[in-house]
């Protein structure tokens, strides 16, 4: 594997991977008795049809037919500034972060346009936030009402984008969820729940879309989203951010390509600090399009996070709002959500306003921030030269993946394993995981996650089992096996299972034995 | 007693109303070309024998402006734009436009000065052009006027001639293109509007009628009519606005019913919500242009009682009957040359206009051609025209489920309200309204003077009024959206800005609102004003807390004036 650069020994200490082979580890297999079992069924309403109430056995002829969008012309588009919300009064994500886009994008008309149709948010499913992550102690929990309205407004453009009423969507809303990974023990990098993950997951339930890009266009890096279809094979997930040794996660090195079976559909491009327009339209023209291009995806995602601005207060890009608009133009993602961005009266206003038009296909050439002159940002030749490294190493890695896979499964038997160390930064929890792959020669396996939190004085075990939606039938049984065998285990408190093949999910605790079924 | 006028595109209604009562009615023919003419003949048969000192009030809703601009009977307006950072200017359709530099930011902080040699050189251009008025919109404007003021001086002391509109008068609502068009449009009517007030009060001077005398706006408020000549275009859709008053006054308090218009070849529905009529959440469109005219949610639909019926072959080889959207022309039954919904409705015994014999013969043919007897014939259309209403008043439901949410609060309010009254008002609606009423699953209610319905409301409508309150804590400053200026905070009583709550803007408002009130002589119904909506946003700079946002929006909302005793009429 090409690792490139050779500068990435630190961002190796948290996240070595230890190939444990085919040894399992034994557990008790006592058998739970039902009686003991107090089962809670968990449904929420939703405005879109409830698949609870379909056939169990055969997800695969669940989907809605998506319509041809060809004819399409409007720019869906939910803007939810969730103006009663805060994190707390003073932190960057407060009721303010979209006050000066709201007077921007109403004082320019933009919702009058008859290119733009302006849509009501809802609230997502438990369900449809089931489908992703491993809340604890429970859902209600990490997503909080706002919580719901900004995934569920991910879900009425999905929709609008599936019955071709939009050619494309740009959910413009708070909170944010890019550094959100499968397990939610509590808010990290302004995240609870990811957004992005729960709208590719509702888009494969409902749609049956297969093979989905993200690219994530944040100048931090969306380890959230890349932790989550980290070992999924059909999901690109392609990730441009400020170098992770200098920015918060602190990851996104370029050797982060993958689990076994995924490697290549992880792409990570580190930014030297101070890159401009000029530096991320390179990137995005030598090395994100022609891997989409590759890719072939169904539908592309933004993960548009607007803090590579050159006036953002948290991070030290140089990105104008013309060149968000054009970086739009070009990537013309099916759809965008807003991810980070806390310049809300420098950058803000003016960047929503290019996105909006450049998508809406409208001219955004008098959009500019008022202190920006054209050619005030120059790229540095050496940082030039970095970006052509990373771009010719990630070209390599990418045109190279199926080799890659092959050489690294073989290093595996049955099972793939790896710890994470994972710092919860807004609530302040250390977490420690470990994760198991199975190494399945039929589908993309299914992974079990050991998770312990500490949080000042508490510390909480959980044991999470995931079944794919595309599973070998092997698999979900297995799957749930281990599901099973957990139940007794004193060591946890909380066992959850994931099966969105059969899009079932559960969550048992073991202190009070009652199981909620979502 | 009380005096109501509506001038409708068919007809002019008019209403006495004694004590609470009608006291008498009248309809004359609209005549488009003089609606002076249609509305002081109204005003003379509606009155004929009472003594002019009777007259307690005079309310009159009309289409001058409508007219004026479907039309295009307006002056030219030379648009002098301040467009600032964003859409490109060159994507506006609004004529005779000069773009001019200069911008304002959204907390009305300059951030590009304006060029005054350009202002010069671009009023030398219109005045050579001819144009006599202007109107001056800067994006923000409402945030600061000082360009649009600046402007103003620079045009009053090159051009003393030109007529100035500025657009923070006109509307302090956020949405540029809405602003400018507004302002064209008061611009360009504002004259023409003058004059017909001016006729107006000559008319009443020479009936000895002193009573005090009203327009009615689109949000179904009554206005002085001197106040009236400073907002013309907020008396467009003012017809609409009456009916819905009207079925307000004949309906028993606090139901939700949706008004039903229906007329010749349209059929005009509002809603009222709990006793409330409903507002549009953004401003009328005018013709090809968006506005920040406040008015009541209406929609119109192509169909009414002289509509062209027809047969259609569907793809699987059936009959069906259609309706409209052209008109046919007056009824068959009434002279018409083609069916229309009327002959099936005078075929059934629902109406009794017209020739019953030709009525019959005009669904005879429909009836033929469908295969079905004749009264199955007539039932199909009356059905599919019932359809075709209730259909648009779902959609008007759900259009207003799906509005826009930008707060949780709004978004978790269940917004799943149906109609318990279908109320029938003007004079289409009698044959129809069960009809469509039995589809909504409501009661069809046609209250006494039904037909007149529209003339009652303009009769008993009182004031409205909206206040939006503005406080900028860091810049020490508040405007009020209405009134376009920004003032002083060391003005107000309000001690330690940086300390200051929403109770405190929202007194400040209420203070505001009542000298509002005062100016526009509705002073006795400033206890009538609600808060609509109050906010406040923290301004955080550096880690900081810099100064607090607040937004305070205050109305005193349509309603009845309490001369009209609504319980005895329900």
């Amino acid at each position: 594997m090409k690792l490139g650069l050779g500068k990435i020994k630190d961002a190796l200490k948290g996240g070595s991977e230890k190939n444990t082979g085919a040894e399992k580890k034994e557990l008790n297999e006592e058998e739970i008795e039902p009686h003991r079992v107090e089962e809670v069924i968990v449904k929420t309403k939703t405005s879109e049809q409830k698949s609870e109430d379909e056939p169990e056995n055969e997800p695969e002829k669940k989907h809605m037919i998506p319509v041809n969008r060809s004819g399409a012309r409007r720019t869906g588009l939910i803007f939810f500034p969730a103006f009663d919300w805060a994190i707390s009064p003073t932190h960057p994500e407060r009721e303010e972060r979209l006050l000066y886009t709201r007077d921007q994008i109403f004082e320019e008309g933009l919702m009058d346009l008859p290119q733009i149709a302006e849509y009501k948010p809802r609230l997502a499913d438990f369900k449809d936030i089931a489908r992703v992550h491993f809340c604890v102690p429970d859902i209600k929990a990490q997503a909080t009402t706002p919580h719901l309205i900004a995934a569920g407004s991910c879900l009425v453009l999905a929709d609008a984008l599936m019955r071709g009423e939009v050619k494309n969507a740009f959910a413009l809303i708070r909170p944010p969820g890019h550094h959100s990974m499968t397990v939610a023990h509590g808010n990290r990098g302004f995240c609870n729940i990811n957004n992005e993950a729960i709208l590719v997951e509702y888009l494969r339930k409902k749609y049956g879309i297969r093979r989905i890009a993200i690219v994530d266009t944040d100048v931090h890096h969306g380890d959230g989203t890349q932790e989550i279809f980290y070992n999924d094979p059909d999901v690109l997930f392609i990730s441009f951010h400020q170098d992770g040794r200098t920015l918060y996660p602190g990851s996104g090195f370029m050797n982060e390509l993958g689990g076994p079976k995924a490697l290549g559909r992880t792409i990570n491009i580190p930014l030297p600090p101070g890159t401009p327009d000029e530096g991320i339209l390179y990137v995005l023209d030598a090395l994100v399009m022609p891997i989409l291009k590759d890719f072939r995806p169904e539908l592309v995602l933004n993960s548009a996070g607007q803090d590579n601005h050159y006036t953002d207060p948290l991070a030290n890009m140089r990105f104008s709002a013309q060149g968000y608009a054009k970086l739009n133009e070009k990537l013309a993602p099916d759809m965008a959500v807003l991810e980070g961005g806390y310049a809300i009266q420098s950058a803000l206003p003016y960047v929503n306003t290019g996105i909006i038009l450049a998508m809406a296909g409208l001219d955004y050439s008098c959009v500019k921030e008022p202190d920006f002159k054209p050619g005030m940002f120059v790229q540095a030749a050496r940082d030039r030269q970095i970006l052509e490294g990373v771009v010719s190493t990630q070209l390599e890695n990418w045109n190279n993946r199926d080799s890659l896979v092959e050489a690294e499964i073989a290093k595996h038997g049955d099972f793939y394993r790896r710890k994470k160390q994972i710092f919860y930064d807004t609530d302040m929890i250390q977490e420690l995981q470990e994760e198991t792959v199975r190494m399945c020669p039929d589908c993309q396996g299914y992974v079990t996650i050991d998770s312990r939190a500490h949080r000042s004085i508490n510390d909480t075990r959980i044991f999470g089992v995931s079944v794919p939606i595309y599973a070998c039938n092997r698999c979900q049984e297995e799957a749930r096996e281990e599901y099973k065998k957990r139940l007794n285990s004193p060591v946890y408190e909380y066992v959850y299972l994931q099966d969105k093949k059969a899009d079932e999910y559960r969550a048992y605790n073991i202190r009070t034995k009652q199981e909620t079924v979502y | 007693m009380l005096i109501g006028i509506d001038v409708g595109g068919t007809t002019t209604d008019a209403v006495l109303i004694q004590n609470g009562e009608v006291y008498s009615t009248a309809k004359v023919p609209t005549d488009a070309g003089n609606l002076l003419k249609s509305l002081i003949g109204a005003l003379d048969e509606v009155s004929r024998g009472v003594p002019p000192e009777n007259f307690k009030r005079v309310v009159f809703s009309t289409t001058v402006i409508t007219n004026l601009i479907a039309e295009g009977k307006t002056d030219r307006v030379a648009l002098l734009l301040i467009p600032g950072p964003g859409v490109n200017p060159a994507s506006y359709v609004f004529p005779d436009s000069f773009y001019l530099k200069g911008a304002m930011d959204y907390r009305g902080r300059e951030i590009q000065p304006l060029d005054e040699a350009e202002v010069r050189e671009t009023v030398n251009r219109i005045r050579e052009q001819g144009f006599s008025r202007a109107a001056v919109v800067s994006k923000f404007g409402q945030r600061n006027p000082s360009h649009e003021l600046r402007v103003e001086e620079i045009l009053r002391e090159m051009y003393p001639g030109c007529k100035v509109e500025l657009g923070h008068k006109v509307s302090g609502k956020l949405n540029f293109p809405r602003r400018v068009a507004t302002s064209m449009l008061a611009s360009a009517t504002g004259e023409r509007y003058q004059g017909f007030v001016a006729e107006i009060k000559k008319a009443l001077e020479e009936r000895k009628i002193r009573a005090p005398v009203y327009i009615l706006k689109a949000d179904g408020g009554t206005l002085p009519i001197e106040k009236s000549v400073e907002f013309p275009v907020e008396t467009i859709f003012s017809g609409p606005a009456a009916s819905t008053i009207g079925a307000l006054a004949l309906t028993p308090e606090g139901q939700t019913s949706v008004v039903v218009d229906i007329g010749g070849t349209t059929t005009d529905l509002a809603l009222i919500l709990s006793g409330k009529p409903l507002i549009a959440s953004k401003g009328a469109r005018l013709g090809n242009f968006l506005t920040h005219v406040r008015a009541f949610a209406v929609r119109s639909i192509a169909v009414g009682g002289d509509s062209i019926v027809r047969v259609r072959e569907t793809g699987d080889g059936l009959r069906k009957v259609t309706i409209g959207p052209e008109r046919a022309g007056p009824a068959y039954c009434m002279g018409g040359e083609k069916p229309t919904p009327t002959d099936a409705l005078r075929v059934l015994g629902l109406v009794e206009v017209g020739d019953p014999e030709r009525a019959k013969d005009a669904i005879t043919a429909v009836a033929s051609s469908l295969g079905k007897p004749k009264t199955e014939a007539a039932s199909l259309i009356v059905d599919a025209t019932a359809e075709m209403i209730a259909q648009a008043v779902r959609e008007m439901f759900l259009e207003w489920e799906q509005e826009p949410a930008y707060r949780i609060w709004e978004v978790l309010q269940e917004k799943k309200v149906r109609p318990e009254n279908v109320v029938g008002v003007g004079g289409g609606a009698k044959g129809l309204i069960a009809g469509v009423a039995e589809k909504l699953n409501a009661k069809p209610v046609i209250p006494d003077h039904s037909e007149v319905g529209n003339a009652i409301g303009a009769a008993v409508a009182r004031p409205t009024l909206t206040l939006n309150l503005r406080i900028d804590t860091q810049q020490k400053v508040y405007s009020v959206a209405e009134e376009g200026e920004i003032v002083s905070l060391n003005s107000t009583d309000i001690g330690n800005f940086n300390r200051m709550r929403s109770e405190e803007a929202e007194s400040l408002a209420t203070k505001l609102l009542r000298e509002r009130a005062k100016r526009f002589g509705v002073s006795k119904y400033a206890d009538e004003a609600e808060v609509v909506s109050s906010e406040v946003f923290n301004v955080v700079e550096g880690w900081f807390t810099a100064g607090r946002l607040f937004d305070v929006s205050m109305q005193i909302p349509a309603g009845l004036i309490p001369e009209w005793d609504r319980r005895e009429k329900a």
